[in-house]
């Protein structure tokens, strides 16, 4: 907005800009507060490990299917293993499947559908397609397929679920692409001759934003789950690994016995993606000068 | 608009046969085949190699291609090998489960969602708004195979108000039909609505920071006339591209869910035929799934440029 | 303007769903809510049947329907021992090679045609040319009808548990020849069982009528006027089904849910040890598991009693043989190996010189119990050095992988087993057919290539037992325990019983 109009010092510098998004999104308690969930999680995901105090395997028939206690604080699952331990050393892998998953499909999808909206016509329509395709196979096959041919693993788990979601955040790109570069401010420059990629990093991508933000969020939570799914197939963590996902998935079969064996693996996961969203809505205000105006002058920091 | 849509027509067709090679090219990559299914762990390989032969399976993958794809092209998807039934038959059968469930649950979805992302958007920073965050939230986080679950044991098991599984035509019983629906569509309809809740939320919240929102709030209108005027008429894309999404998900057959509730659509259909390897009807299973992606795409392009005459997509 | 447009969608979309539904399939069948005027059994199984031609199939599912529709030459009674169904009676030549059977009089098949000895034959060559249990036939030499009441085969060598090898289980029935003709066979058995099929489609399941001139007629059977066969594929839905009366009758319960279905008023849970039985392999393809001291280290430092608990909830049986102490007639009582023996497995692993051994296991989820058992193995391996990878997969790809021999341990169950042969000869003849472990001792060869000649009972028992010590001794198998056969049914549902070599029959049944 400013930049065009700039002249000397009127014109924001760079890193005050990114200061000045940092700034409101300090100001966001809640941002803060998942900011702060999300370092708790990154550091049990690093050190659950060492902390838990059971092991993950630590079968026990006798003391199975028992409910939290001051030996066991999240109880024990079928096998009489702790479910704490568990869910403390899932961490590491669901986080990694969340970030990595959805890191691929935000690398992968959102250029495609910054081009395909941009340049529409034939670009677009062949982009398009392309995602259309890969969005009408059955996950299962995909994963069934990657399997076969890079082999079973954590990472190509993580391959097969960012391939799933990449469609998504191409259209969803896509979609806003198309009314942000009709603004007449863009076409204005466009006609003008100003550099293609430049308008889409400066101009249209940061105020498609908002969209793509809200669905990383929500990718987060279905790629920790879908791993569960994928696991059953061969991709993913092999039992006895724990991880949410597929915590959640065994501790339905018990839900009358031992409900706690899918709770607490619940409660990581909704964490997890609360911690997201309040971070994701916080860097949303806050790239958003106008919401950042707003804000302020309701007087509070929300 | 006719060369418009005669261009994406055409360009359906070709997506369409690409989804099919590649579907065709990957079946044959995963370990396991039909015949091996078939003999399960009493596998002997005469009367594999037989079995085999017998189906068709030992010709060249480009003539099984061809051949599959002339029948194709003149309405014929072929048989299942699992269970000898003809493809198109087993798909059309399960179509009428499928597109019901599909439906009730986005006209559930989008009960609870535009409510209820407008409102969360409106008093942003407000408990109310924090309250629909935090339950979208947990509806997302939530999976569709422990909500199913915990609703079969109140509203089935528990209260008795609602039978636990099973699909009913309308067709054979107005009640019945609706009796096995609620609980499914509630399952895939609440998740989805959690989905809806949180881009219409976004994209409100957008529109109401835009410029002309401040003016006609100088201009002394209500809030509620804001929205209704100005807000939502600049907030569809982004509502109306997820929702596209999500339909074409919904038709595509929701597995887990119909799984627990022994729903026969679709997604069980299809997930059956990876399973057991059922080349015929996986193809044809995601040549529908890919149709439906297709059109939905189509019309979402289309209302796009209805709610945004700039937005021409040709 | 455009909220009219909004709203103009969602109508549209309301009208068109409605539009779908109204014009949708009228199929005739019950709705499993409204009260029958007719006694239809609404039985739920957890896997849908794949083809309905029951020489061509190998689904369980498939079976649970078509042991109603079908019957075989002889069948296994209540307590599995052969008893007459579609012949009378039979006798055995002198030198054993010729069996005579006397077909039973007046038996029909559901298209009204009269069953005749042709028939019999017909659908034995049929077998044998193509199929899935044609190996079942080996012994066979020839099949005649020499009239139509009449049915002679004659036999390569004496074959003493041929009643059990052509008629232990549906795979064998007799059909009619035209339905293969004209192709309808898969999708519309036809055959002179209780019951004759009706319908299938996905909404309503299999739905199968009383057969009113069945060959039990005089005898009041069958007493049910139909069965619904639906297919419920979550296990907890399907007990949900059950307890809310939606169904009637059950073909399995979670382990875990068992004890309280059992007390549960209005429920009844049949329970009946089963011939079935859980192991796992180790390649012995592969170093070191060639080692028979590696394989018998494994055997001995597992505890099976806490894997059956594991996985069963307590409705199995350990057991370091094949056959279960149910089947008193076969059953030998031999456990060499002692439980949880850390002390000696780590010794056999010193002597054949192994340490910091891996072992990777071929599981998979469509199976659930076995990567339970998987985990639990691990835990019991891990004192004794031994490290358990686990690498679950789907169904298909686990066979793909077994036939391969990609794998440094199987595991699975083999089910449905009533004579030894049928626990035995297959997975360990060194040409046995489903021998994937590659096992090859020479003498058990003779002995097992003996036991199946073998006329005299008591001898051909010795021939197992020492057959099956050497197997046991050798580790060819790992056995674990066999489970429970369990149903559970609603109290109305009265004349049914759970059965050891899990066949549902419905034939006489009914509801109160």
């Amino acid at each position: 907005m400013s930049d065009s109009a700039a002249t000397g010092k009127l014109a924001p510098k760079p890193e005050s800009r990114a200061k000045e998004t940092l700034k409101a999104l300090f100001a966001n308690r809640l941002a803060v507060a998942g900011l702060v969930v999300l370092v708790l999680l990154i550091f049990v995901g690093i050190f659950g490990k060492a902390i838990a105090p059971y092991g993950i395997n630590e079968i026990n028939i006798a003391d199975r299917l028992k409910p939290p206690s001051a030996a066991h604080w999240f109880g024990t699952d079928d096998l009489g293993r702790d479910v704490l331990s568990r869910v403390v050393v899932a961490a590491r892998v669901s986080l990694q499947v969340g970030f990595i998953a959805v890191g691929f499909s935000l690398v992968v999808g959102v250029p495609i559908g910054l081009v395909a909206g941009y340049f529409r016509k034939g670009i677009d329509s062949l982009l398009m397609r392309m995602m259309d395709i890969l969005f009408s196979f059955p996950a299962i096959l995909l994963a069934i397929a990657i399997l076969a041919v890079l082999g079973p693993g954590l990472g190509n788990a993580m391959i097969a679920i960012g391939l799933v979601y990449t469609p998504i955040f191409a259209r969803i790109t896509r979609g806003s692409v198309l009314v942000v570069s009709e603004e007449v401010y863009i076409r204005a420059a466009r006609s003008l001759g100003a550099r293609d990629v430049r308008l889409i990093f400066r101009h249209i991508l940061p105020n498609v934003l908002a969209p793509i933000i809200v669905q990383t969020t929500l990718s987060l939570a279905f790629a920790i789950l879908s791993e569960a799914a994928l696991s059953f197939l061969g991709l993913g963590v092999q039992p006895p690994n724990p991880a949410w996902g597929r915590m959640l998935s065994e501790g339905r079969n018990f839900f009358k016995q031992a409900p706690w064996m899918g709770i607490f693996p619940g409660v990581a996961i909704l964490l997890t993606v609360m911690a997201f969203n309040f971070i994701g809505d916080g860097l949303r205000d806050a790239l958003d000068p106008k919401q950042k105006s707003v804000i302020e002058s309701r007087g509070r920091s929300a | 608009m006719h060369g418009f849509l005669i261009k994406r027509l055409l360009q359906m067709l070709l997506a369409l046969i690409g989804v099919s090679i590649v579907v065709f090219a990957l079946m044959h990559i995963v370990p396991g085949d039909p015949v091996r299914v078939a003999l399960g762990t009493r596998f002997d390989q005469e009367l594999y190699d037989s079995l085999r032969q017998r189906l068709g399976l030992d010709r060249p993958l480009v003539e099984q291609y061809f051949s599959w794809l002339r029948g194709a092209l003149s309405g014929d998807l072929g048989v299942s090998f699992r269970n000898g039934q003809p493809v198109t038959a087993l798909i059309l059968e399960r179509l009428p489960a499928t597109m019901t469930l599909a439906f009730a649950a986005l006209l559930i979805a989008l009960l609870v969602a535009i409510p209820a992302g407008i409102i969360s958007a409106v008093k942003s920073g407000t408990a109310l708004d924090y309250t629909v965050s935090a339950a979208s939230q947990v509806g997302i986080s939530m999976p569709d195979f422990w909500a199913g679950v915990m609703y079969i044991l109140l509203f089935s098991l528990a209260l008795g108000w609602l039978p636990s599984s099973g699909f009913t035509p309308i067709s054979e019983s107005f009640t019945g039909w609706l009796s096995h629906l609620i609980l499914p569509a509630l399952t895939v309809g609440l998740i989805s609505g959690s989905i809806i809740t949180r881009f219409v939320r976004s994209a409100v919240l957008e529109a109401l920071n835009q410029d002309y929102v401040l003016t006609a709030r100088s201009k002394g209108l209500s809030e509620w006339q804001i929205v209704r005027r100005h807000v939502l008429p600049n907030a569809w894309i982004p509502i109306v591209t997820v929702v596209g999404l999500q339909l074409g998900f919904l038709l595509g057959g929701v597995v887990v869910v119909e799984v627990i509730f022994a729903w026969p659509g679709l997604g069980r259909l299809a997930l059956i035929a990876v399973k057991d390897r059922d080349f015929t009807v996986l193809q044809g299973a995601v040549l529908y799934i890919a149709f439906m992606f297709l059109l939905i795409n189509l019309v979402v392009d289309i209302v796009y440029a209805f709610l945004d005459p700039r937005v021409r997509v040709s | 303007m455009k909220n009219k447009i909004t709203w103009g969608v969602v109508i549209l979309m309301i009208a068109s769903a409605a539009a779908l539904f109204a014009g949708g399939n009228g199929e005739s069948g019950q709705d499993a809510d409204m009260v029958p005027k007719a006694k239809i059994l609404i039985a739920a199984q957890g896997s849908e049947p794949d083809q309905l031609d029951p020489h061509m199939t190998s689904a369980y599912a498939s079976f649970q329907v078509l042991e109603n529709v079908y019957d075989t030459l002889v069948q296994p009674g209540a307590d599995l021992s052969m008893e007459p169904a579609l012949a009378e009676s039979w006798d055995i030549s002198s030198d054993n090679l010729t069996w005579t059977f006397k077909l039973r009089d007046g038996v029909k098949f559901h298209n009204g045609r009269e069953l005749v000895a042709d028939d019999v034959v017909y659908s034995f060559e049929r077998i044998i040319a193509e199929g899935l249990n044609n190996w079942r036939f080996g012994a066979v030499e020839t099949i005649t009808a020499p009239d139509d009441s009449t049915v002679v085969i004659t036999l390569k060598q004496p074959s003493p548990n041929l009643l059990v090898s052509i008629a232990g289980f549906k795979g064998m029935a007799i059909i009619p020849k035209e339905i293969v003709e004209d192709g309808t066979i898969g999708t519309a058995p036809v055959g002179t069982g209780p019951f004759r099929f009706v319908s299938r489609s996905p909404d309503e399941g299999i739905i199968l009528e009383k057969n009113p001139d069945y060959w039990r007629a005089d005898e009041g059977l069958p007493k049910l006027d139909g069965v619904q066969f639906l297919q419920i594929p979550d296990a907890g839905t399907k007990l949900t089904a059950l307890r809310t009366g939606e169904v009637h009758w059950i073909d399995t319960v979670p382990p875990q849910d068992i004890e309280a279905l059992a007390g549960e008023s209005g429920i009844t849970v049949g329970r009946v040890p089963g011939g079935d039985y859980h192991y796992f392999a180790l390649n012995q393809m592969r170093t070191p598991f060639d080692d028979v001291r590696v394989r018998q280290a494994l055997a001995t430092a597992i505890n099976r009693e806490e894997i059956a608990e594991a996985a069963q909830f307590g409705a199995a049986t350990a057991n370091q043989t094949a056959i279960p102490a149910s089947n008193a007639a076969w059953y030998l009582d031999y456990a060499p190996y002692k439980t949880g023996d850390v002390e000696k497995a780590k010794e056999l692993l010193d002597q054949a010189g192994v340490s910091d051994l891996s072992v990777d296991f071929l599981v998979t989820s469509d199976f659930p119990e076995t990567v339970t058992q998987a985990q639990v193995i691990a835990a019991q391996l891990a004192p004794i050095g031994v490290n358990v990878e686990i690498t679950d997969v789907d169904f298909s790809t686990w066979l793909d992988m077994e036939s391969n021999g990609e794998f440094d341990a199987f595991m699975l169950s083999w089910i449905g087993n009533i004579d030894p042969d049928d626990f035995y000869y297959a997975q360990h003849h060194s040409a046995g057919g489903f021998n994937f472990q590659g096992y090859s001792n020479p003498e058990v060869d003779s002995l097992l290539e003996a036991a199946r000649v073998e006329t005299d009972q008591a001898a051909r028992k010795e021939l197992y037992d020492q057959a099956a010590a050497l197997i046991v001794d050798d580790a060819s198998y790992i056995y674990l325990y066999n489970p429970d056969n369990i149903n559970a049914w609603r109290d109305e549902v009265k004349g049914y019983s759970t059965r050891g070599d899990n066949a549902v029959r419905f034939e006489e049944t009914t509801l109160e």
